[in-house]
């Protein structure tokens, strides 16, 4: 006794410490997919993808050309997912985040394309830690100029916000402080006003450099980038626009270009333009986990994985991968609650036929064709037919039943009768078989039980699969099925009493 | 609300208590661990059965023939002519189906108990159909049993609605723990299956005599259609009803095992059939769960002992004494 007792827990205790690897190995699958794949939970969980078309633009003059164009940096924000360049002729390179193109002399007017695909990563934004630039340099002024400058910074003071904001706020003041007129050139361009600003700040000790970039708004085309300022403060790059003094990143912005760099350097040409499109797309993240993976170097597991399949493949597992919830539903409505179904799976099969026709219609659909099958196999039942041929000729007359069913259905346009060809032919014949041998022997009503409560079974296990969330978690987080696994095997080893049998041993007790 | 419950449902604790066998429990610590699986076609097998019985020294009735294959049908004449009686049973069947029984023949016409004439025709395709797998478990091709007709006692007479009750006895680790009679009635259709309305009466182990008699759940004193004073039934030959239980043990080498038994007027008891997987309605004709009987055998009861002394020790409750 004490010995079968030790087997008994010792074959318990191995399913259970399976079980737990097994969450604990889907758990940490879970994590590397949403870390690395971007799967998320929710199956309709969309990312903005957004393209961004550089086009270049200038008039060759005949010399050897040589193209630089600043492009963006992957961050923890935007990562690029692709990067593509339309430019016939070019030899490209990329060197310290510039994108090189050379060519042979050229002339006349040229365009060159760069177009790169972007996902807006928005768990990310906004909290990176930047690391201590160099103090910059003071700037050298003349002795008049360093007067004005402190003057400036005197009067920044009576604006509100912090050192950059402030001296934005009085560069853009209407109408303009005599002093800052003073200060700057002639001609005003933003360009000039932010380099100011950029000096000043310097002059403070506060590292400061103009960041170029663009505003992803959906369908906007043939735009300059905006010019920006960035200052370090407070361990952090913050970003400031330079009208209004707004810090920090405005939404949909992506920098393309830091520091005094231009943004586009060229030679052998002249009247260089750069122009830029922006176009927002929607996808899934499931649909871009195969980039993702590729950004974060992890293409062989990816490669290897279900979710680089064509797509009818991924369909056809997406199908498969709901099976086994099904398979321990069934278990446990046969085994813990104690529901005797007709055949184990048949329930779980029918299940499946009414996630494809819908509760209702599939219903009405099994009731109509175990109605006419039934009434059939009686007739079958006096001609005291062999078994296989007897089946056989029940299994063509589901077939028959289901045809009628379907040309009844597309005369008369109702989707009811149309479903009747999802449900399984083999399995609605041995329904009707069993039912009618259960009819035979044990009477209508035992048969009539015994359908009850197969579509009892069929239509719990319609309610946990046809939920759109758990198919699409089964399938991005498939692992699951490892812990179904291990959970079907553990309930293999339940002794404790089924719900039913609650009822039916409740004479025995006192 | 919890009332309404408790009236319909017992907790699991309560059953636990009370030392009900549920069917899981069954099925993972008795069935699993104590009936091998290659010993099933010992019991699932008529023929199989029978020619163990014979060798252990259990009453079956006596085999005229059997016929495996189509060409042999014809062999029936040739198998009955010296029989007056006889009965047709597919080898794999169960729970009685496609057993036809013929109380007298004459070759050409033949004639069931309940008086119908069958011609050698239907005969042949009653054959014909149980070889092709009609009355078989999963339908696979089968083999038609021809054996003698139980001579079937008449002390059961009214106390089934239609045919003749058997005695099932539950066989734990060859010690006879547990035995019930089923007893057709009209609303079981003439049929002994207990969810259909049979009455079952359990039988006291020890003496062969009424514990209790149910029907859909509910006690009852009296059979519904014969009125049979069902608390007064004592099955005689008692300790050789035991003794074919007991002998099975050592015959099939199942640990758990239900042995059906019917009485013969002349011969005694005699074994029907062997169930590898016995239900658990025993526990409800008899008002005791099997649960903590089994356990007490496992905790008390001797072990290696000879089916004659395992009778005795459950008749008894004496240990018998072992010569060293």
């Amino acid at each position: 006794m004490l010995y079968r007792l030790k087997r008994l827990c010792t074959v318990r205790f191995i399913i259970s410490l399976m079980l737990l690897f097994s969450v604990a190995y889907a758990a940490y699958s879970a994590y590397y997919k949403v870390r690395y794949w971007g799967f998320s939970f929710a199956p309709k969980d969309k990312t903005n993808v957004w393209t961004i078309e550089a086009n270049i633009q200038y008039e060759a003059d005949g010399s050897p050309v040589k193209i630089s164009l600043a492009t963006p940096v992957s961050s923890d924000d935007y990562k690029i997912l692709d990067e593509d360049i339309v430019a016939a002729g070019y030899k490209s390179s990329k060197e310290n985040g510039r994108l090189i193109l050379t060519s042979q002399p050229r002339d006349g007017l040229q365009n060159v394309y760069y177009r790169i695909l972007l996902f807006d990563n928005e768990s990310a934004k906004g909290k990176v830690e930047a690391p201590l630039p160099p103090t910059p340099e003071k700037p050298v002024y003349s002795e008049q100029t360093e007067a004005i400058a402190n003057e400036l910074l005197e009067l920044a003071k009576k604006f509100q916000g912090d050192l950059p904001q402030q001296l934005i706020r009085l560069f853009n003041q209407v109408p303009p402080e005599p002093t800052v007129v003073a200060f700057l050139p002639m001609k005003k361009t933003p360009k000039i006003v932010a380099e100011t600003i950029e000096r000043l700040l310097s002059y403070k000790g506060i590292p400061s450099r103009l960041a170029r970039g663009i505003k992803l708004a959906e369908d906007k085309k043939s735009f300059a980038p905006d010019l920006m300022l960035e200052a370090y403060i407070g361990n952090r790059w913050k970003l400031y626009n330079l009208t209004t003094g707004q810090i920090g990143l405005p939404a949909d912005f992506i920098i393309f270009q830091r520091g005094g760099n231009s943004l586009l350097d060229l030679e052998g040409g002249f009247d260089s333009s750069v122009k830029f499109s922006v176009l927002k797309s929607v996808t899934t993240s499931f649909d871009l986990a195969g980039k993702r993976a590729k950004i974060a170097d992890d293409s062989k597991n990816f490669e290897n994985s279900i979710y680089n399949l064509p797509v009818n493949e991924q369909n056809t597992i997406k199908w498969l991968m709901i099976f086994p919830l099904a398979i321990l539903v069934i278990a446990l409505i046969r085994n813990v609650i104690g529901l005797q179904t007709m055949g184990t799976f048949t329930p779980m099969l029918l299940a499946m036929a009414l996630v494809k026709t819908g509760l209702i219609p599939g219903l009405i659909c099994f009731a109509i064709i175990i109605s006419i099958g039934l009434l059939i196999r009686t007739l079958f039942s006096k001609l005291n037919l062999l078994l296989v041929p007897r089946i056989s000729a029940v299994v063509i007359c589901v077939i028959l039943i289901i045809q009628a069913m379907t040309v009844y259905g597309y005369h008369f346009n109702t989707n009811i009768t149309a479903s009747a060809a999802s449900f399984p032919i083999i399995i609605m014949a041995w329904v009707i078989e069993r039912a009618s041998i259960t009819w035979e022997e044990e009477g209508p009503f035992n048969a009539g039980r015994q359908i009850l409560f197969s579509m009892i079974a069929a239509i719990l296990t319609y309610f946990i699969i046809c939920n759109e969330t758990i198919r699409y978690i089964m399938f991005a987080f498939n692992e699951l099925n490892l812990v179904i696994l291990f959970l079907v095997m553990l309930l293999g080893t339940y002794t404790g009493y089924r719900l039913t049998e609650l009822k039916r041993f409740r004479p025995l007790v006192k | 609300m919890f009332q309404w419950l408790s009236k319909y449902f017992a907790s699991p604790a309560e059953l636990r208590n009370a030392g009900i066998l549920g069917m899981n429990s069954r099925n993972f610590k008795f069935i699993a661990k104590l009936n091998k699986r290659n010993l099933y076609p010992l019991v699932d097998d008529k023929v199989q059965t029978k020619a163990l019985a014979l060798q252990y020294g259990i009453n079956t009735p006596r085999l005229i023939g059997i016929i495996e294959y189509q060409h042999e049908v014809n062999k029936l004449l040739e198998l009955v002519k010296d029989w007056n009686s006889f009965v047709i049973k597919p080898a794999h069947g169960s729970g009685g189906k496609g057993v036809l029984v013929i109380k007298s023949h004459d070759l050409n016409t033949f004639t069931t108990p309940s008086g119908r004439i069958l011609s050698y025709k239907e005969i042949y395709q009653h054959i014909s159909n149980t070889l092709s797998g009609l009355y078989s478990l999963g339908g696979q091709y089968d083999t038609a049993v021809i054996e003698e007709m139980v001579n079937f006692s008449h002390i059961f007479d009214n106390y089934s609605y239609q045919g003749i009750p058997d005695v099932r006895v539950i066989v734990y680790k060859g010690y006879p723990v547990m035995a019930m009679t089923r007893l057709a009635t009209a609303a079981s259709g003439g049929r002994a299956n207990l969810h259909q309305g049979a009455v079952g009466v359990g039988l006291d182990v020890k003496t062969g005599r009424t514990l209790k008699a149910v029907m859909r759940n509910m006690p009852i004193t009296h059979h519904p259609d014969t009125g049979a004073d069902l608390s007064k039934i004592e099955v005689p030959f008692w300790r050789e009803h035991l003794l074919i239980g007991a002998k099975a043990y050592e015959m099939t080498g199942l640990g758990y095992l239900g042995a059906d038994i019917v009485l013969d007027a002349d011969k005694g008891p005699m074994m029907l059939e062997l169930n590898a997987r016995p239900g658990l309605a025993v526990q409800i004709a008899n008002g005791i769960g099997l649960g903590k009987v089994l356990k007490k055998v496992d905790k008390y009861y001797p072990k290696r002992l000879s089916p004659e002394e395992r009778v005795d020790f459950i008749l008894t409750g004496i240990k018998p004494e072992r010569k060293k």
